[in-house]
C-alpha cells in the first residue's frame, strides 16, 4: 500500500484555489501533485459533472469554468489523483489515500491545504429524517448533475445560496414551496452597498431574485423550520417566525436547509496546528499570516479553509498561498514575490468586503440558537441530544473535548464536521462565554471514514506484520 | 495558602481511586490535574477487563479490579457503562496453540478461570469467530467499560465525597520542610500537604524528579481503532495468543480494536501520531478474528500513552527517604486493576497491613 512517491509539494484539494496554486509552482518547475476526492477538479462550486453523464447537453457557465480548470491542469502536466479520499497526514509530510481500489501513500516537502469549506447546518427537529437535505448539497445535485431532488421543494437557512438554488430549482422545472430566512429583508437591503462591490456576483444575484419575484414564492423573513416530520405525500414542515413567534405548517417533499459554510479544519487539527476562533470567517480557523502561511513550516492553506471569502477570492488566495511556498523554498526572490503578492493582497481586499456582507447574511442569529428544542439530535453520527450537552456541562464537563468524551459527541464517522459548530453555539449560549474557552474538538485520523475492505484488500494470516508479543 | 491533608497529583484512575478510598474515610483530599480528570490513559484506553491480556502476576489483582468494575454503582457512579461479557483468547496456528496453551496455564496457576476449548466449543459461545482457529482459551470472568466516560464517573464521585478537584494545575515544584509539603503550581498558587500520593501515569518520571528521584518510566504510544456503527457482529470480547489484539462490540454498536499497537509519540510533547502500518496489522488482525468486520468502516483513530517500568511491573507505596509520600502507577493492563489498586494503597496509607512489596519502588533505586 505504500507508495512513497515524493514531491516537492501536494495540494489538497482541486477547487479553484488549489488548481491555482498547483499551477503557480509547476511553473515554477517543482513537481506537483494535485489530490480530491472527486472525479474531477473544481471542488464545490465548479463541480464536473459525473464522467457517465455524457450527455449533459446545456452546460452552466459553472461548468464551462470548470472545463477551464481541467484544461490548464493538463497543460502544466501536473499530476493528479482524483477519486482519492485523504483520509490522514503526518508531520513530515506523509499524505495517506484511499481510492476505490486501494490505499496509497505519497510523500512531499510541502503541503498546500486547499480543502475549502462544508456546509453549515443549525439543527431543529427532525432535520434527520429522510428529505431534509444541506442547502449547499442541494446545489451539488442541481450544478453538477442537472436534476432537482424532488418536483417540491422548502428552501430553508440564510445567505445567497437561498436565492441561487431557488433560481435552479425554478430552471430545472421545480416548485419552491417557499423560502425561509433567518435574515430579515432589511438585513438584504443594508448588504446591497457592500455586495455591489462585486458587479458579476452582485448582477447574478438580481436575476435570482427577479425570477423568485416572477414565480412569487412565498417568502418568510426572520423565520426557521422549528420542526419536520413525515406525513402522506411528503414532510410537515413548521415554520416559526423568530421575531414575532408565529407558527405556520406547509407540506412539502424535501427541505434543502443550510446556514453558511464553515471552514475545512480536519488536516490543520490533525496536524497540531494553531487555530483561532474567527466567526467572521466561519469560526474554528487555522492561524495563517498575511500570506497564508499556517503554524507549521511548510503547510499553506489556500481557498476558504483559514477564513471564508468565496469562490472569486479563492484563486487568488491560491496564487498567494503558492508564493509564500516558492519563496520559503527559495524558487522566487523576494522582488519577485513582492511583486506578485503587492496586487493579489489589494485585490484580496477588497473581496473581503463582500465577504463580509455575504457574512452578514449567514450570520446565526442567537434567537435561532435558541429555538433549539432540548429534545433535537446535535450529533447526529452518535445520536446526542441538546440536553445531553448541557447535562455533561452541568456535570463539569468543561471544553468541547471533554463533552465529546463524556456524551460520545464528535465521536462518529463525521468527526464532528457536522454538529462541532452547533455544539459550540449551543454550550457557550448555555454558560454565556466566548467560544474561545470551549476550544475545538482534538483532530483524529481517519478525517474520513475508512472503508476495511479497501485498505485491507485480500490477505493472508501470515503476511499479517508480527509485533512482539505481550509480557506474560 | 490552602492546606489538605492528602494531595494527589494526578488524577487518573489511580489517583482517582485512592483518593476516593481516603476520602470516604474521613481525610481530606486534593486531585491535582495538569489537564483534566481522566483525560489521560484512564480516559482514552480500550476499556477492556480480560484476564487474558493481563501479566500473570497481577491476575489476584485484576480479578479483584474486575469485581469492583462490575459493581461500579456501588463504590464509583452509575455514569459509567461497564458489561460483563465471555472472553475468548484465539490461536490460529500451531504456534499460536502452543503459546496459548502454555500461557493459559500459568495464568491459571495465578487464579484466572481460564480452560483451553476446542473450535466447536468456541463457536457455540461466539459463532461469529473465524473457523480456521486451532484452538481457543475460554475464561468467563471478561468485560468492558466505556473507557471515554471514566472521568464523568470519577468527578462526579470524587465530589460527592467532597474531594476537591484542581484541574489545569501543573505542579512546577515540591516543597518539603516542618513535615509538610508545600506544592508550588506554574499559575504561582501553592498548596500545602501532610501528605502526597504521585500519580501521574506516563508523566511519572518527570514528577518524580521533584523529589529528586530517577526512574525510567518508558511511554508507549498505543492506538486504537474503532469502527463505525454496525449490527451486531460479535457477543465476546476476542483476544489472542500473543496478546497483541483486543476486539468488542459495545451496545451503540461501534467496534473497538486495540491490542497495544505503537504508534508515534512523546510525552515531553503529548504529542501522538498513527503509525499507518501498524494500524493495518491491527485492522487485519482484527478482521481476521471476526471475518464480518471488514464490511465496516473505519470511523475514529487515537492514541494514548502507557506508562510501563523496566520490568513491566507496577510501582505502588511508599517512597523512600520521604515521609507520608506515595506513588502509584505503571499498571499493565491497569485500567482493569487500577481501582482495586488505588483501593489497597489507600488502605495502607490509613494504617491496615498491606503487602505491597511486589510493586516496591526500591527495586530501581
Amino acid at each position: 500500500m505504500i507508495n512513497n512517491r515524493k514531491y516537492d509539494v501536494i495540494v489538497i484539494g482541486a477547487g479553484p484555489s488549489g488548481v491555482s496554486s498547483a499551477i503557480n509552482c509547476a511553473k515554477k518547475g517543482l513537481k506537483v501533485l494535485i489530490v480530491d476526492l472527486n472525479s474531477n477538479s473544481g471542488g464545490q462550486i465548479y463541480r464536473a459533472p459525473p464522467k457517465t453523464y455524457k450527455s449533459i447537453s446545456k452546460k452552466l457557465e459553472e461548468n464551462v469554468i470548470q472545463n477551464k480548470l481541467s484544461d490548464e491542469i493538463k497543460k502544466f502536466k501536473i499530476e493528479t489523483a482524483y477519486n482519492h479520499t485523504v483520509w490522514q497526514v503526518s508531520p513530515g509530510f506523509k499524505v495517506n489515500a484511499f481510492n476505490e481500489t486501494s490505499t496509497i501513500q505519497w510523500q512531499s516537502k510541502s503541503l498546500i491545504i486547499a480543502t475549502g469549506t462544508y456546509e453549515k447546518i443549525i439543527p431543529f427537529e427532525g432535520w434527520t429524517i429522510p428529505g431534509v437535505i444541506g442547502l449547499a448539497a442541494c446545489t451539488v445535485i442541481l450544478k453538477a448533475h442537472h436534476f432537482i431532488p424532488s418536483k417540491k421543494i422548502v428552501l430553508a437557512g440564510n445567505g445567497p445560496l437561498l436565492m441561487l438554488v431557488a433560481y435552479y430549482v425554478i430552471q430545472f422545472g421545480g416548485k419552491v414551496d417557499a423560502i425561509i430566512d433567518t435574515s430579515s429583508k432589511i438585513d438584504w437591503i443594508k448588504s446591497t452597498l457592500s455586495l455591489i462591490t462585486n458587479p458579476k456576483n452582485f448582477r447574478d444575484g438580481i436575476k435570482w431574485i427577479f425570477k423568485i419575484f416572477l414565480k412569487r414564492i412565498p417568502f418568510y423573513s426572520n423565520s426557521t423550520v422549528e420542526k419536520a416530520f413525515e406525513v402522506d405525500g411528503g414532510i410537515n414542515v413548521k415554520i416559526r417566525n423568530l421575531k414575532n413567534g408565529k407558527a405556520k405548517n406547509i407540506i412539502s417533499e424535501t427541505i434543502a436547509i443550510g446556514h453558511g459554510l464553515i471552514p475545512s479544519t480536519d488536516i490543520t487539527r490533525l496536524l497540531r496546528a494553531e487555530h483561532i476562533y474567527d466567526e467572521q470567517k466561519g469560526g474554528w480557523i487555522a492561524k495563517v499570516d498575511r500570506f497564508l502561511r499556517s503554524s507549521i513550516s511548510g503547510v499553506y492553506i489556500a481557498g476558504d479553509g483559514a477564513g471564508i471569502s468565496g469562490a472569486l477570492a479563492a484563486t487568488d488566495k491560491g496564487l498567494l498561498a503558492s508564493s509564500a511556498l516558492l519563496y520559503d523554498e527559495k524558487f522566487i526572490s523576494q522582488t519577485e514575490f513582492d511583486h506578485n503578492t503587492y496586487k493579489i493582497l489589494k485585490k484580496l481586499d477588497k473581496y473581503e468586503v463582500f465577504a463580509k456582507a455575504i457574512f452578514k447574511l449567514n450570520s446565526t442569529p442567537k434567537k435561532l440558537i435558541e429555538s433549539i428544542n432540548n429534545g433535537t439530535v446535535i450529533c447526529r453520527c452518535e445520536d446526542i441530544t441538546k440536553s445531553e450537552i448541557l447535562r455533561a456541562v452541568d456535570q463539569g464537563a468543561k471544553d468541547i473535548n471533554q463533552i465529546k468524551s463524556w456524551t460520545r459527541l464528535g465521536m462518529g464517522p463525521c468527526q464532528g464536521r457536522t454538529c462541532h459548530y452547533a455544539t459550540s453555539k449551543i454550550v457557550a449560549e448555555y454558560l454565556n462565554c466566548e467560544i474561545d474557552n470551549l476550544g475545538y474538538l482534538t483532530g483524529r485520523s481517519p478525517i474520513r471514514p475508512v472503508p476495511l475492505d479497501r485498505v485491507l484488500g485480500d490477505f493472508d494470516y501470515e503476511k499479517i506484520t508480527k509485533v512482539e508479543a505481550a509480557p506474560l | 495558602m490552602t492546606e489538605t491533608d492528602v494531595a494527589i497529583i494526578g488524577g487518573g484512575i489511580n489517583g482517582g481511586s485512592t483518593g476516593l478510598e481516603l476520602a470516604k474515610n474521613g481525610l481530606n483530599v486534593t486531585i491535582i490535574d495538569k489537564n483534566f480528570i481522566c483525560r489521560g490513559a484512564s480516559g482514552v484506553n480500550a476499556g477492556t477487563l480480560t484476564m487474558h491480556m493481563t501479566r500473570a502476576q497481577l491476575i489476584p489483582y485484576a480479578k479483584k479490579g474486575w469485581e469492583l468494575w462490575m459493581n461500579t454503582s456501588e463504590w464509583l457512579s452509575k455514569e459509567i457503562d461497564v458489561e460483563k461479557k465471555n472472553g475468548l483468547c484465539l490461536a490460529f496456528t500451531e504456534d499460536e496453540e502452543k503459546l496459548l496453551i502454555e500461557r493459559s496455564k500459568i495464568r491459571k496457576e495465578y487464579g484466572a478461570d481460564i480452560s483451553i476449548i476446542s473450535i466447536k466449543e468456541a463457536q457455540r459461545i461466539d459463532p461469529n469467530i473465524n473457523s480456521s482457529i486451532k484452538c481457543a482459551a475460554f475464561c468467563e470472568m471478561d468485560g468492558y467499560v466505556s473507557a471515554n466516560q471514566t472521568g464523568n464517573a470519577y468527578s462526579k464521585a470524587l465530589k460527592e465525597n467532597k474531594v476537591k478537584i484542581l484541574e489545569n494545575y501543573d505542579v512546577s515544584k515540591i516543597d518539603y520542610h516542618k513535615n509538610k509539603y508545600v506544592i508550588i503550581f506554574k499559575n504561582g498558587e501553592k498548596l500545602t500537604a501532610s501528605s502526597i500520593i504521585l500519580a501521574t501515569g506516563v508523566n511519572l518520571e518527570k514528577t518524580l524528579k521533584l523529589l529528586e528521584i530517577n526512574i525510567k518510566i518508558k511511554c508507549l504510544p498505543q492506538q486504537l481503532i474503532v469502527s463505525e456503527r454496525m449490527p451486531k457482529i460479535m457477543d465476546t470480547v476476542i483476544t489472542v495468543a500473543n496478546g497483541k489484539l483486543s476486539l468488542k462490540q459495545f451496545k451503540n454498536g461501534t467496534v473497538l480494536i486495540g491490542g497495544g499497537w505503537p504508534g508515534i509519540g512523546n510525552v515531553e510533547d503529548n504529542y501522538t501520531e498513527t503509525k499507518p502500518e501498524n494500524l493495518i496489522g491491527n485492522m487485519m488482525l482484527a478482521c481476521h478474528a471476526i471475518p464480518r468486520l471488514k464490511s465496516s468502516r473505519v470511523a475514529r483513530v487515537w492514541l494514548g500513552l502507557e506508562a510501563e517500568t523496566d520490568d513491566a511491573m507496577p510501582i505502588i507505596g511508599e517512597i523512600p527517604n520521604y515521609e507520608n509520600a506515595y506513588i502509584i502507577g505503571s499498571i499493565h493492563s491497569g485500567y482493569t486493576s487500577g481501582p482495586y489498586m488505588g483501593k489497597l494503597l489507600a488502605e495502607k496509607i490509613l494504617g491496615k497491613d498491606i503487602d505491597l512489596s511486589l510493586f516496591d519502588i526500591k527495586r530501581f533505586l
